[in-house]
């Protein structure tokens, strides 16, 4: 008896000692509230509702393109440069004296570019392209670009500071990859007459009644592997 | 592509030679390589190094036969290089010949990969999947050119071979590879896909020019040239075609005539059937040194 209360006691012990363990070793990297990815903290709380939302929710309905700008034309979405806040901002005198927009004039008073973090960091072995991506599915397909920044970013303009809301993981980015997307929709652009696939996959057309060429994305490992 | 994906659609990724219903198209990255242009000088290997992020490694692990170099340029001499040789050094008479991954279009390593970390690209290249291997090491005993090579140290960290100032020169475009990996040239697919992109964004094909390798920018001589070999402007669809070199033959029109011939493309080990992306055009003067 007293050697199996012995027992119990330590196992008991030892579960309490790995928990808290492991909950001190999980605190070392904050993760979000759905384990997408870890939580970043941004130098200024920025609000994406405010700036990208719809009216009626008090958002100014931006185009996520006028600040995210090379997104359509490089590899790399990149970070907008402080002088693009500043160049709306000094023109607002309502929102001047807020706290965030005094901390982002001691920005631009100090010459200094805000020290922004990435929040959809891809590992280094990845080769991601977002110019590929909006062609794809903005100029081709015609589809609005908060719809398809969304496909990867989420609902952006209901947040504040951006975070993570897909898994951004292979198997995520292979379930798109394998499914039949029509090639070009109506009002989009035909963008090149035969360099659209680089898959053993040729696009067909599946459905025979309305003619729509469809394809699935790259599936070979050298596309998105380095 | 999941594991599911790769075992139903297998005789896909198994993909050989161009066969009649999967033609390559639009692309097919070939190469040629002008052996009489050829001076063994090395800076193919050398640009290769820069890079592709290779660590060179040191003279006590080159004897280990641990070298990295993805590229290498092979010594062959004369064989009346001797004592009874007409050859007053024994250095005359050496023959060049740069070596690097063929790009099989039916690959012995692509079928021994134990979990599918080397596959063939629609564009006919020989994919190697860092994040894949688990290093047994297989594909490269079965490569017959030897073109494979291992990581046996974990050259960032514990080797120090990239002291922290110089990790600033390495290539973001390319992995630096870990303990336990197989690695192999690529035809720098970094920059493939590159111009892959930015053709694709204009609604083109990649042009012949618009993409070289990092050996064939280096070359002093012009030796390496380097293209889609669909593309019938292409250089090196033309010289494939001038010596009459077909990618899905295991015997070129050169090996049917007996004695001399006047065309001068081969490629190596051509009966093994591993139906390799390079050419190899014959040296036509006597010597290179």
């Amino acid at each position: 008896m007293h050697r199996f209360l012995r027992i119990s006691v330590l196992l008991t012990g030892l579960f309490a000692a790995v928990s808290v363990y492991a909950a001190e070793s999980l605190q070392t990297t904050q993760m979000t509230e759905d384990s997408l990815g870890p939580l970043v903290e941004q130098p200024i709380e920025f609000p994406h509702n405010r700036h990208a939302g719809d009216a009626g929710k008090g958002g100014m309905e931006i185009n996520c393109m006028y600040c995210h700008t090379y997104a359509r034309r490089s590899a790399v979405a990149g970070i907008p440069p402080l002088q693009k806040c500043i160049g709306c901002h000094q023109g607002i005198e309502s929102v001047r004296e807020a706290p965030r927009i005094k901390k982002l004039f001691e920005y631009w008073d100090a010459k200094k570019a805000v020290p922004w973090k990435k929040v959809h960091d891809l590992p280094d072995f990845v080769r991601f392209n977002h110019e590929r991506h909006i062609k794809r599915f903005v100029e081709q397909q015609n589809r609005p670009f908060q719809e398809v920044c969304g496909y990867c970013h989420g609902d952006v303009k209901e947040m504040t500071v951006a975070r993570r809301s897909k898994a951004l993981s292979m198997g995520w980015c292979a379930s798109c990859h394998q499914k039949d997307h029509a090639v070009v929709a109506e009002g989009g652009t035909q963008i090149g007459s035969q360099a659209y696939w680089y898959t053993f996959y040729k696009p067909e057309a599946t459905d025979g009644s309305t003619d729509v060429l469809k394809a699935k994305g790259p599936n070979d490992c050298w596309q998105c592997h380095k | 592509m999941s594991i599911s994906n790769l075992l139903e659609n297998w005789s896909q990724f198994r993909h050989t030679h161009p066969v009649e219903d999967k033609p390559h198209d639009p692309y097919k990255w070939a190469m040629s390589i002008d052996l009489d242009a050829c001076s063994g000088c090395n800076a193919c290997s050398v640009a290769c190094y820069a890079e592709n992020n290779l660590p060179v490694v040191g003279k006590e692990k080159y004897a280990n036969g641990q070298v990295m170099h993805w590229i290498r340029i092979e010594h062959y001499w004369d064989e009346d290089v001797g004592e009874e040789g007409g050859r007053e050094f024994p250095d005359q008479g050496a023959q060049f010949l740069p070596m690097m991954c063929q790009q099989c279009e039916a690959a012995p390593c692509e079928t021994v990969c134990p979990v599918g970390a080397t596959n063939h690209t629609p564009d006919g290249l020989n994919s190697q999947i860092y994040n894949r291997c688990i290093g047994s090491r297989y594909c490269s005993a079965n490569c017959p050119y030897k073109v494979r090579y291992f990581n046996w140290y974990d050259y960032p960290s514990t080797e120090n071979i990239w002291p922290a100032e110089m990790t600033q020169q390495l290539n973001p475009d390319v992995t630096v590879r870990g303990k336990g990996v197989m690695e192999k040239c690529t035809f720098c697919v970094q920059r493939l896909a590159a111009a892959k992109v930015t053709a694709k964004s204009e609604g083109r094909i990649v042009q012949d020019g618009e993409v070289q390798t990092a050996c064939q920018q280096a070359c002093p001589t012009s030796a390496i040239s380097f293209g889609n070999l669909v593309d019938p402007e292409s250089r090196v669809h033309k010289q494939w075609r001038a010596q009459q070199v077909e990618l899905d033959k295991d015997k070129q029109a050169k090996d049917e005539k007996e004695g001399g011939t006047e065309l001068r493309g081969y490629r190596i080990l051509e009966d093994m059937r591993p139906y390799p992306s390079v050419m190899y055009l014959e040296r036509v003067r006597e010597s290179a040194i």
